[in-house]
């Protein structure tokens, strides 16, 4: 019988442009905030595991092996320390090692950090090194980037449903309100409709980035770091923290093809499909039972076609459902109350453990005022990695 | 259109894969057949033959990018999804004024240097 597996600690920096900051500080501030959090931080050598979720610092920070730097900047050896990368990914992979190391009766606890320093390199360069992530002879040689893909992946939308590029517009408007309330976001600032569609000069504040994606349809890149403190609920360890854990109820992943164009019908994100079926098993529930969500909107398009995927609306509804408001932070399903990655930013490795830690704020009742959904019990996180192609899923619950 | 058959270099292409046990095609080549389970040598590539993947092809879905990254000098590129007559898939380059998902294209290859490293062909749908 796996040990049920809970969070009594979380962390979060500020997300923006921290480029001045060492990409271990960055992720030792955040954790020393969860240890803080967890009133464990002059105990944290009995920490079992170490798990560092970051995707690119070789390529952006030249920097390898931060798992070690960062144990060593907190004072932690001899405390076990890896890292996990799985692209855009990594966070919720790393925090799905972190409950596996759990739950297995291997660890009683395991501290999960995500972090990652995007801006230390130019925006031309952040984004060849991110689109090293496609596949290497048929996509990245070709000159495509993630945000190529979010235009093409938009378009076929759009001519199969019917959506508008000022859905995508109000999609921003919605996060950045949520955003704007976000003591961590990147972006806190609102921005109204009319300055990013309906106005006369929308075109050039909100101009095409990937068409028909546009800048205010695309997530910022952003540094940050983010931390979470798993512990074995059924150990007795789990009675000796301040805050009442907030259960993992399931952590699921799945793949895709490495390839955009081998899969079948490329509306299809199946890997998003198949982590949410086995998230929903694992935690007995269904999509019913979600209360808010953090979905993985690096392109808001990816927003609505996970909503979609993992059953909280109808194929080709979900832009539907969000023009009546019903995702928004009072509607009936709220998604990324955080801000998601388009306010509240996508610093990719950390991106994972960021979404987790907005699970456990709201289900703790600890965000921000007009941001806080009413009393939810259930929250899912969906971390989308490369275009699809390794998606993992996080549900946590209030129990 | 230059004539490389009055200099001693080869025109650029780009090759699918045939699995010779089942016949099942592959673009890029896999090491192991989806089809019938054989693994490919990467060595020898013994029971498995190339063809090149080239000519005319339907345009799924396509984008202009604005937001090029580092290596490529240009105001924007376009980009799109093309399926072959044998059913095969590919993303390239897209040449032409006014795309439209559903268009019949021609797939063509050329080489890039755009990035630092070895040139590399690249697919260019006109």
């Amino acid at each position: 019988m796996a040990a049920r597996v809970g969070i009594v600690g979380i962390g979060h920096t500020v997300f923006g442009n921290l480029s001045e900051y060492d990409l271990a500080d960055i992720m030792a501030y955040a954790a020393t905030d969860a240890l803080k959090d967890a009133g464990f931080l002059d105990r944290r050598k009995e920490i079992d595991q170490v798990l560092v979720a970051n995707m690119a610092s070789g390529m952006l920070c030249h920097q390898s092996a931060v798992a070690s730097a960062l144990v060593s900047r907190m004072d932690m050896e001899p405390v076990p320390a890896e890292l996990v990368e799985n692209g855009p990914a990594s966070g919720a992979s790393a925090v799905k090692l972190g409950y596996m190391a759990v739950a297995s009766g291997l660890a009683d606890l395991t501290l999960v950090v995500g972090g990652e320093v995007m801006r230390r390199v130019t925006g031309w360069n952040a984004t060849d090194i991110v689109a090293t992530m496609l596949d290497t002879d048929t996509e990245y040689n070709m000159g495509l980037t993630l945000p190529g893909f979010g235009g093409m992946f938009t378009r076929l939308y759009m001519e199969k449903y019917g959506m508008e590029e000022r859905d995508l517009a109000l999609l921003a408007v919605k996060n950045h309100d949520n955003g704007f309330k976000n003591t961590y976001a990147h972006i806190r600032a609102k921005c109204t409709i009319e300055a990013i569609a309906d106005g006369p000069e929308a075109a050039v504040v909100n101009n095409y980035v990937a068409e028909p994606l546009r800048m205010y349809s695309t997530c910022p890149v952003s540094d940050g770091g983010a931390a979470l403190l798993l512990v074995n609920m059924d150990a007795p360890i789990a009675k000796e923290f301040p805050k009442k854990p907030i259960r993992i109820a399931a952590v699921a992943s799945a793949t895709d093809t490495h390839c955009v164009h081998n899969r079948k019908d490329p509306l299809e994100l199946n890997a998003v499909r198949i982590a949410a079926e086995k998230a929903y098993k694992m935690a007995g529930i269904g999509p019913e039972d979600i209360d808010f969500a953090e979905l993985h909107d690096a392109f808001s398009i990816l927003e609505l076609a996970i909503s979609e995927e993992v059953g909280f609306f109808e194929r080709g509804k979900s832009y539907l459902a969000a023009r009546k408001g019903e995702t928004a932070i009072d509607g009936t399903l709220p998604i990324n109350t955080s801000g998601g990655l388009k306010s509240k930013g996508h610093p990719v490795g950390c991106t994972g453990v960021s979404q987790v830690v907005e699970l456990v704020r709201q289900l703790r009742g600890e965000a921000e005022e007009g941001r806080q959904v009413k009393d939810p019990k259930y929250g899912m996180s969906v971390n989308f990695g490369g275009f699809g192609n390794n998606v993992a899923s996080v549900i946590c619950a209030k129990d | 259109m230059i004539d490389f058959s009055m200099y001693d270099v080869k025109a650029p292409q780009i090759d699918a894969w045939k699995c010779d046990s089942c016949g099942t095609i592959f673009y890029p080549v896999p090491m192991v057949c989806s089809g019938c389970g054989v693994r490919r040598d990467p060595v020898t590539n013994k029971g498995w033959s190339t063809f090149e993947l080239s000519g005319p092809c339907t345009l799924l879905t396509w984008t202009r990018v604005w937001n090029l990254p580092e290596g490529y000098n240009k105001k924007f590129l376009q980009f799109g999804i093309v399926e072959f007559e044998n059913g095969l898939r590919a993303s390239g380059r897209v040449e032409v004024d006014e795309p439209r998902t559903g268009m019949a294209l021609t797939a063509t290859v050329e080489e890039s240097d755009e990035r630092p490293g070895d040139p590399v062909n690249v697919f260019v749908f006109k």
